[in-house]
């Protein structure tokens, strides 16, 4: 990738246009947080000074003033953030490859997400946006933002307390795979239960029918735990050198990575802390930074395919 | 007395387990020895067809298919010993690889549909073996390690249960590959 986000000008001239349109929901988004503000001020003051009702009354007037603002904003807000996914995401993305798309409003189905299972956990709560769609080369992807979560539910003195907790808030990588496989493997992190897991079924349960799948890579079994429904498979699929493309990926995402191989695709769960593609309000589109790391996460995703080299179709499938 | 009894069955039901362990191990191995048996047969039986393709395209190559028949035909005779197929094997895939390296000379054959189908069934069939190979070796060390380690030794030894060798690669796989000597074939 030889042009950068600032000399790109088709993308340039998409922010320039968009930034207006940023500017001013920021204005009147700033002058609407004043007036709140100052009404809050006006109406507390007051009742300090002794004199609540009138202050409260004159408070009352700037404070659904800055409400109104925010609430005649609201649809602009929208549209921006919109334009923005559509126009600048979908510029950067056709910039990286043609075949690149970006549909906001879709993404992975929770059938597909339990589907994949990347995760043993089963949501009770889930969210997804913005899919994106193309191929490198011979290999077609999509992938898109999850937050998945499962409830609790706990008795306390005044009734009962529901509580969320995240099984996972990131992004689903899903690719063709380039060989043809028919059984399940699944690679997991090894996080204590995992490894206790693993360590129980091999040892404990060791008549013959555990899934676990023991590889030669120490660094990859120090990392990963890996499931398979049939041990060959999970070898023809987990190659040393696909253990090394594995964990060389792996080091480059904060968290550590699960993947699965299921139904000729293969699934890569990236746990990110961020929620990506989002417009900025109070931070200029102009600013490289804000719209460098959106790209960053586009091209690292689009560049999978070539870091695990899933273009090399010598392996009888097409 | 109850507790010398709670003892002795204490002591009985471990020794049922590690027996049973070890002997679902051993099994293990056996499965996963016959899995690399059943990918050469697979590799085995593609030979046929790879050679009458590459006879079609060129009269040069006889001594190499010729080879490759003879030692495809000892491979699928049934009365050899699981070494000597691993050592057929060896012999025919390094005899195929020199094959694939000289159809580089025919762009006919290259370019044949049947011949390229052909060549990543191979590459398949080589990918698959190598897992095969790496299962079995992987299920070869997890029954050598519990007849090994305390207290399957002492099973092991009673019962008399040999450590068995891993598959090692063809020496002439593991050698480095060097420029010089492929060109000078």
């Amino acid at each position: 990738m030889a042009q950068t986000v600032e000399t790109n000008v088709a993308l340039q001239n998409v922010l320039a246009t968009i930034e207006i349109e940023r500017k001013k929901i920021a204005s009147t988004q700033t002058k609407g947080y004043l007036f709140i503000v100052l009404g809050i001020v006006v109406g507390v003051g007051g009742s300090i000074l002794g004199f609540p009702i009138p202050a409260i009354i004159v408070g009352l007037i700037p404070f659904v003033y800055g409400g109104i603002l925010h609430y005649k904003i609201s649809a602009n807000l929208t549209a921006y953030k919109q334009a923005y996914k559509q126009d600048v995401v979908g510029a950067a993305l056709k910039f990286l490859d043609e075949s690149l798309t970006i549909q906001p409003s879709m993404g992975i189905q929770a059938q597909e997400f339990v589907y994949t299972q990347l995760f043993t956990q089963e949501p009770d709560r889930y969210n997804t946006e913005d899919l994106v769609n193309g191929s490198a080369g011979k290999t077609g992807f999509y992938f898109a933002e999850v937050h998945a979560e499962y409830k609790t539910v706990t008795q306390t003195k005044n009734g009962t307390r529901t509580e969320w907790h995240d099984i996972f808030k990131g992004i689903i990588f899903v690719a063709d795979f380039n060989k043809n496989f028919n059984g399940i493997t699944i690679v997991r992190p090894k996080d204590f239960g995992a490894a206790f897991g693993a360590w129980f079924s091999k040892n404990i349960f060791s008549f013959g029918g555990s899934d676990v799948v023991k590889l030669e890579n120490t660094d990859f079994e120090k990392t990963f735990v890996t499931h398979g429904s049939d041990q060959v498979e999970a070898r023809y699929i987990l190659t040393p050198a696909m253990m090394e493309r594995i964990l060389n990926l792996n080091h480059q995402s904060k968290y550590n990575i699960s993947l699965s191989f299921i139904g000729s695709r293969m699934h890569i769960a990236f746990p990110l802390q961020r929620n990506y593609f989002e417009a900025p309000v109070f931070k200029s589109l102009m600013d490289p930074s804000t719209v460098n790391e959106d790209i960053a996460v586009i091209k690292f995703m689009y560049d999978i395919v070539k870091e695990l080299d899933l273009n090399t179709r010598i392996w009888g499938k097409a | 007395m109850i507790i010398v009894i709670i003892i002795i069955v204490v002591v009985v039901l471990i020794g049922i387990f590690f027996y049973n362990s070890l002997i679902a191990k051993k099994n293990q191995v056996t499965n996963a020895f016959s899995a690399i048996d059943v990918m050469l047969k697979k590799r085995f039986d593609l030979i046929p067809n790879l050679v009458e393709v590459v006879k079609q395209y060129t009269n040069y190559e006889q001594g190499t298919l010729t080879k490759i028949v003879e030692l495809r035909s000892r491979a699928a005779s049934g009365n050899i010993s699981n070494a000597e197929k691993a050592e057929l094997d060896a012999r025919l895939s390094s005899s195929v690889k020199g094959l694939m390296v000289n159809v580089e000379n025919y762009p006919d054959l290259k370019a044949n549909t049947n011949f390229i189908n052909l060549q990543t069934t191979w590459t398949e069939s080589e990918e698959q073996i190598a897992a095969a190979r790496r299962t079995y070796n992987s299920a070869v060390t997890d029954y050598n390690n519990s007849i090994m380690m305390f207290p399957g030794s002492l099973f092991a030894g009673m019962l008399n249960f040999q450590p068995i060798a891993v598959l090692e690669t063809a020496a002439e796989e593991r050698k480095n590959i060097s420029a010089k000597e492929l060109f000078n074939n």
